[in-house]
């Protein structure tokens, strides 16, 4: 369990605290205060295993590290290639991130989806029937035309980023000419694709590449017949399902009537192929150490890991994966696995490790915020661990500025009382109870009916652009997404995209997350933690605007929402209920008396709320505080790999028999699946013509 | 080296003020309601506590009892509604209201909780609030407000208009009154699930105006 910083035990009396602390075990909450301490340390820490002593408990040809939308293609792709592969994968389930994803996956470059939709066609199985969404002209292109897209140096988004200038070229070239063959290589593994609508963040500008994935509603689960049962598929605002942590949506404008979409299509039709074919699975396994000849020259020979096995913190019950075939079922402590001929890295990245991810931007060194998928994935999920293990064997690493070129790597989802507000799982997946609760999902309007408040109890941002963000050059971008052309009009590589006039013009990024995250008087050396960050409410706000508040949205006892009849018992609530308030929010209450003064004014001027939305008295009990959580979603900056996936040493040397792929390796910009499913492609091919040792 | 001062035989308990519901514009001399909140801190029982309310000047402009009622989703909040005289003079006034009063003559309270036990016979400390009395003169003109959504035309019922500080929601047609004094406002009409409507406005004379609402687009989770 993780311990407060920055001295606060000494603030609360002993008794106090105990009770806090077993109120805590109690509820679970446990479970996700550990995952902060477990990612920022043990990884890859301890000593080199001397290669000559190791007893090798298994062998394959490939050994994948993590089963997610890098490691289950590139493991079924080595598999097609006649390889034996074993995956190992932290978690309890296969998928990774990738299982509670939207399931869009944009490639492009003539792919063979972008043709089926230029011909009107339909897909082999007859699911597909709805209208083609995008032009001919819209979906017509080559691969050479993807390849200038994605390595665009002129565009600039509407917060100043060029999310296409600093990546890889090699990496990209190899990107733009595998995107045909991974396009077909995932429809043959039981992925079925709606039609192409648009392209995903940072995607590129000029054409539409971007297509979800889906399954038919039918009376039972069935992947080779392309359906899924209702119950698996969710239930929109009661349940989520084992099968799919979120619920999976409404597919008929891209597929026909009673197609359900999202990421849990794309993984589980991906995870059954792998185990369909024999790809071998030690779950409840974290990498942590990939073991090299030497330590800085020699072919990678095998890696060592521990067992991680997950619990349900109300039952004790460990959890296990939806599917068995292919599992093996080892508990020892520790085990080292062989590959005969390579180690594909797909663990992921590095957006739950506020050591690593604090890099980029100190105030992310705050262990309260987590990754996307943190109860789905659990305390070691995108925890850096592929990245460190390259780096201990001298892997150099590639776009490090990335993180700041993509809108959504940290940002506030608007999800109120919830320390995982990406995702909306509801109960019904074993990682429900880590949460507690599914949040208050709230647009950016609703914010007119609070306030929102740091760890002190004060504002700091106008609360209507606490969660806006702005970023987007994707297509078909325009000038509200900093282009000076939108869609088909945009020129490649033209000098006044980037124009000062252009910037000027289009720039609109609010920058409330950096006020967030800024230091305040609760924040304490070394490492002026900012702290969690509260929305304030009253009963009238939840009447006026129909928030649902009961569970499962919120929860009564996970500390991530807090009732009380004056806002004196609301801050105190809040500082003896929730793990990562270390302060007194010594200034809640005198904030909402003079919030109200401002709201009988109809002005504010501290923040300029007034002439956007009307403001409303804070007054009404009871009082409530939730949460709002920033997340780190997904990170950009990792291992250095060549356009065979290789990971590329300091040297600008491939380390033998290394591949990378996904959130562990860096200079690519591109958001989502696409990226990682075409690295995870061009990885197993190679990885299976590597020579047998 | 501190010596220990002897700990009094009784405190009192501390107690908190709320007020709610207090209308946002009030036309000069009319009489208006608002709601008061008490609460012990010990969470006491509060039945028929007397508390006073006091204008700008601290004078005394009318007094209060709390109900038997314990407010609904609280844990010990006991409510009163009061009436009371809007101020001759126009603009923002801060009152306040004080309580429990025992200069009522109610004498100390006494908690009849029996949940924290400890409280028979304990006093409760006088705790107080401040709140905005906003005193406009009578509204000259009539804004009609007709609120529809953008996509389908169909009127929005529920709709909240704003014209600080006059409020008003829409009907079953989407329609609703607002009746202001001349001047310039800005027109906020807002329903969840859409975008709050904005418009500046000038009001000299009765006037209409259209509010067409888009909806709050979803935010796509990738």
């Amino acid at each position: 369990m993780a311990k407060k910083r920055d001295g606060e035990n000494e603030r609360k009396p002993q008794a106090e605290k105990a009770v806090s602390r077993r109120d805590f075990v109690k509820t679970g909450a446990a479970a996700g205060v550990g995952a902060a301490v477990l990612s920022t340390s043990g990884t890859a820490l301890a000593q080199v295993s001397p290669v000559e002593a190791i007893q090798w408990h298994y062998e394959a040809d490939i050994v994948v590290i993590g089963g997610g939308c890098t490691g289950l293609p590139a493991a079924i792709r080595a598999r097609d290639l006649g390889a034996s592969v074993i995956v190992v994968d932290q978690n309890f389930d296969l998928g990774g991130k990738m299982l509670h994803s939207g399931g869009w996956v944009s490639l492009g470059g003539g792919d063979p989806l972008q043709k089926r939709d230029i011909a009107g066609e339909g897909d082999r199985e007859g699911f597909v029937t709805a209208p083609r969404l995008q032009s001919v002209a819209e979906l017509s292109e080559d691969p050479d035309f993807l390849f200038r897209d994605h390595t665009d140096w002129s565009v600039m988004d509407a917060a100043a980023q060029a999310p296409y200038r600093y990546n890889e070229r090699d990496l990209h070239r190899a990107y733009a000419d595998n995107c045909y063959a991974t396009r077909e290589f995932l429809m043959a593994n039981y992925v079925r694709f709606g039609r192409i609508t648009g392209t995903h963040g940072n995607g590129g500008m000029s054409r539409a590449r971007r297509a979800t994935t889906f399954l038919m509603e039918g009376s039972t689960t069935d992947i080779k017949k392309g359906t899924v049962s209702r119950r698996d598929a969710g239930v929109a605002r009661v349940s989520s399902s084992h099968f799919a942590p979120r619920v999976m949506a409404d597919g008929a404008k891209v597929a026909s009537a009673g197609a359900r979409t999202n990421g849990a299509a794309l993984s589980r039709g991906l995870e059954f192929s792998a185990r369909e074919k024999g790809v071998r699975f030690l779950l409840n396994r974290h990498m942590d150490e990939i073991i090299r000849e030497q330590q800085f020259s020699g072919r990678v020979v095998g890696i060592r890991a521990s067992y991680s096995p997950r619990f349900d913190p109300q039952t004790g019950a460990q959890l296990e994966s939806l599917w068995q075939n292919g599992n093996v079922d080892d508990r020892t402590e520790t085990i080292f696995i062989r590959a005969r001929k390579a180690i594909v890295i797909g663990a992921g990245g590095h957006g739950a490790n506020p050591q690593f991810r604090s890099m980029f931007y100190p105030a992310w060194r705050e262990p309260a915020f987590v990754s996307s998928g943190w109860a789905l994935l659990g305390p070691r999920g995108q925890d850096a661990s592929g990245i460190i293990a390259g780096m201990r064997i001298g892997a150099n690493l590639a776009g490090m500025q990335q993180n700041l070129g993509y809108d959504s790597t940290f940002h506030f989802p608007g999800v109120l009382a919830t320390r995982d507000p990406y995702t909306d799982m509801l109960p019904g997946h074993p990682t429900f109870s880590m949460r507690g609760s599914t949040g208050i999902a709230l647009g950016s309007d609703s914010f007119q009916h609070l306030i929102v408040v740091n760890q002190v109890g004060k504002r700091f941002f106008n609360e209507l652009l606490v969660t806006r963000r702005q970023g987007g050059a994707w297509f078909p971008a325009g000038p509200e997404k900093g282009q000076p052309k939108r869609g088909l009009e945009h020129v490649q590589l033209d000098w006044r995209n980037a124009s000062v006039e252009n910037i000027r013009a289009t720039y609109a990024e609010p920058n409330s997350i950096h006020a967030a995250l800024a230091m305040n008087e609760g924040s304490k050396a070394p490492d002026f933690l900012s702290g969690p960050i509260w929305a304030i409410f009253d009963r009238a706000a939840v009447e006026r605007d129909k928030w649902n508040i009961d569970p499962p949205f919120t929860s009564p006892t996970n500390g991530f929402f807090f009732s009380a009849d004056t806002i004196a018992e609301l801050a105190a609530k809040i500082l003896a209920g929730h793990e990562f308030q270390r302060v007194p929010l010594t200034y809640l209450a005198d904030t909402v008396a003079r919030w109200n003064t401002y709201a009988d004014k109809g002005s504010d001027p501290e923040f300029g709320r007034g002439s956007d939305a009307p403001m409303y008295r804070i007054e009404k009990p009871p009082f409530y505080a939730a949460t709002l959580y920033p997340v780190w979603h997904d990170s950009y900056g990792g291992l250095r790999i060549n356009g065979r996936a290789q990971v590329i040493d300091m040297q600008g040397e491939p380390i033998p028999g290394l591949y990378a792929g996904g959130e562990a390796s860096g200079g690519g910009q591109q958001h989502g699946l696409g990226r990682a499913l075409v690295h995870g492609y061009i990885a197993g091919t190679n990885a299976a013509a590597e020579p047998t040792t | 080296m501190e010596t220990s001062t002897p700990t009094a035989a009784v405190t009192s308990h501390a107690t908190s003020v709320v007020v709610w519901d207090v209308p946002s514009a009030i036309v000069a001399g009319e009489r208006f309601r608002i709601t008061v909140g008490i609460k012990c801190s010990d969470e006491c029982h509060l039945p028929n506590t007397d508390f006073g309310i006091y204008d700008d000047e601290g004078a005394q402009v009318a007094t209060g009892t709390l109900s038997d009622e314990r407010w609904p989703g609280t844990t010990g909040l006991y409510v009163a509604e009061v009436e009371l005289d809007a101020p001759a003079g126009e603009g923002l006034h801060i009152w306040s209201v004080k309580g429990p009063s025992t200069a009522l003559g109610a004498g100390p309270l006494t908690g009849l909780g029996t949940d924290s036990g400890s409280d028979t016979g304990i006093p409760h400390a006088e705790g107080s609030t401040r709140f905005g009395v906003r005193v406009v003169s009578p509204p000259e003109c009539l804004v009609r407000v007709e609120a529809v959504d953008q996509i389908t035309q169909t009127p929005i019922s529920g709709a909240r208009v704003v014209m600080h500080p006059y409020k008003a929601v829409s009907d079953e047609r989407g329609v609703a009154e607002v009746r202001v004094a001349k001047g310039a406002y800005t027109l906020f009409v807002s329903q969840t699930g859409y975008l709050t409507f904005r418009l500046p406005v000038e009001v000299d004379a009765d006037m209409t105006a259209r509010a067409e609402l888009s909806p709050e687009p979803v935010p796509e989770r990738n």
